[in-house]
């Protein structure tokens, strides 16, 4: 059974976002940090879907256009998108570097707008909310790592230069890439956890009675024990 | 400041469960019985070892940017890549976006999150705020998500093994520069638990 305690919003506290204080919501803005106090984060769902949706339309640029062109006179000339790239490291025999890169630049970016969507439909059936509190944490973290195959662009270009032997220049779908990055950053940075709670029954149930509790900010809320 | 220290509650950023804050034995944490986030972590020291910590990474910046990142050798020649190498690279090629995308995740991040808490801790040491330190604080954990060094870092080991065949590329004193760098800003950020420090710097002296 999961532990049921009241909420903040039930009591009409709102948690600041930066500094974590918990203030009365009507104050509109934190004390200490002078954050815009809010209850939910403001138009979670509809910032979480747009982003998401700007980050799936370019992944498709993204992936067709190529990240790198190399050019050396031993191998000749090459262009790399995000996928040939892994299939030549695994053609090499480097298999850590092709398992590294796949997993950042494909797997990571499609889990992660998978889960958004995951997250989303929780928001609206409110079940297991406990695992999904858990997806939405490893979605935030997780994020970041797709950067790698921008880095390793970034890096080639700055060390091999004005070479005779050896030319890399970046493509247009480095950029594309790093715009993925970004958006599934801030789309899964915009989404609020807490819609999943209020979607759960007891959430419902506190809302309900939240009303008639709002005024009395000073209600009792629950005592914890430290774990 | 007109305002309380501190209101009774902790409530749960993660599911908004509201709890009176527990008194809590050094070094033990609080986790929130719903959705287990991590809500406290009371580490006695927090401010002095972060402040040791950060003041290690601020060091090993510099030390990053000043030697030689990465050296190629092909064809008998050598070159050196600072770190900033990275970005100036791209911005040669005429991908000044992606430029600035680089340079804000591995370079300007880092540096302004190492500035912040320098200037945030060093003075909270000895129960003092400085004039800007709510604000920055606030701007600070932002920023943070944006530091992207240990990616970074892991795109430089996969460039290795991508120009193995090519050329020859060694590693300069700023790659472990770079790698202690990660290690003690890292440290800092788990170290220190932002409600804890919002409560000390409420109650600094400005």
């Amino acid at each position: 059974m999961t532990f049921d305690p009241a909420t903040a919003a039930a009591r009409g506290l709102a948690r600041c976002h930066s500094c974590g204080r918990v203030e009365p919501v009507d104050s509109r803005l934190c004390p200490v940090c002078a954050t815009p106090l809010h209850l939910r984060k403001p138009a979670s769902l509809e910032r979480t879907v747009a982003l998401t949706l700007g980050a799936a339309l370019l992944y498709v640029p993204a992936n067709l256009l190529p990240v790198l062109h190399i050019e050396s006179t031993l191998k000749g000339s090459q262009q790399n998108t995000i996928l040939s790239g892994v299939i030549q490291f695994w053609r090499d025999g480097d298999y850590p570097v092709a398992l590294i890169i796949f997993a950042a630049s494909v797997v990571i970016p499609i889990l992660k707008v998978l889960a958004i969507i995951a997250l989303c439909v929780a928001v609206r059936s409110g079940r297991s909310p406990r695992t999904m509190t858990r997806l939405y944490r490893l979605t935030e973290y997780i994020g970041r790592w797709s950067m790698v195959d921008v880095f390793v662009v970034a890096i080639l270009v700055g060390v091999v230069q004005l070479g005779s032997v050896l030319r890399i220049d970046p493509g247009e779908g480095a950029l594309a890439f790093a715009g993925v990055v970004v958006l599934t950053m801030l789309a899964a940075h915009s989404f609020d956890p807490r819609l999943i709670w209020d979607a759960t029954a007891s959430g419902r149930g506190q809302t309900g009675q939240a009303d008639r509790e709002t005024a009395g900010v000073g209600g009792a809320p629950n005592s914890m024990r430290h774990a | 400041m007109g305002t309380p220290i501190s209101t009774p509650y902790i409530a749960c950023p993660d599911c908004d469960g509201i709890y009176t804050i527990p008194r809590v034995p050094e070094g033990e944490r609080v986790i929130c019985p719903r959705c287990r986030a991590q809500l406290l972590t009371r580490r006695p020291h927090f401010v002095n070892h972060a402040a040791a910590l950060v003041l290690a990474a601020a060091l090993f910046f510099i030390l990053a940017n000043v030697f030689p990142f990465m050296t190629l050798t092909a064809d008998y020649r050598e070159n050196d890549m600072v770190l900033a190498g990275s970005v100036t690279g791209l911005e040669r090629q005429g991908f000044l976006v992606l430029a600035g995308m680089v340079g804000m995740f591995m370079l300007a991040m880092p540096g302004f999150v190492i500035a912040a808490m320098l200037y945030v801790l060093l003075p909270l040491q000895r129960g003092l705020r400085l004039r800007w330190a709510f604000p920055l604080c606030r701007a600070m954990s932002a920023a943070r998500r944006w530091n992207m060094v240990e990616v970074y870092l892991l795109g430089a080991l996969v460039s290795l093994l991508k120009l193995g065949k090519l050329a020859t590329l060694t590693l300069g004193v700023s790659f472990w520069a770079f790698v202690g760098l990660i290690v003690c800003l890292a440290s800092a950020v788990t170290i220190i638990d932002q409600s804890e420090l919002w409560r000390k710097l409420q109650e600094a002296r400005l």
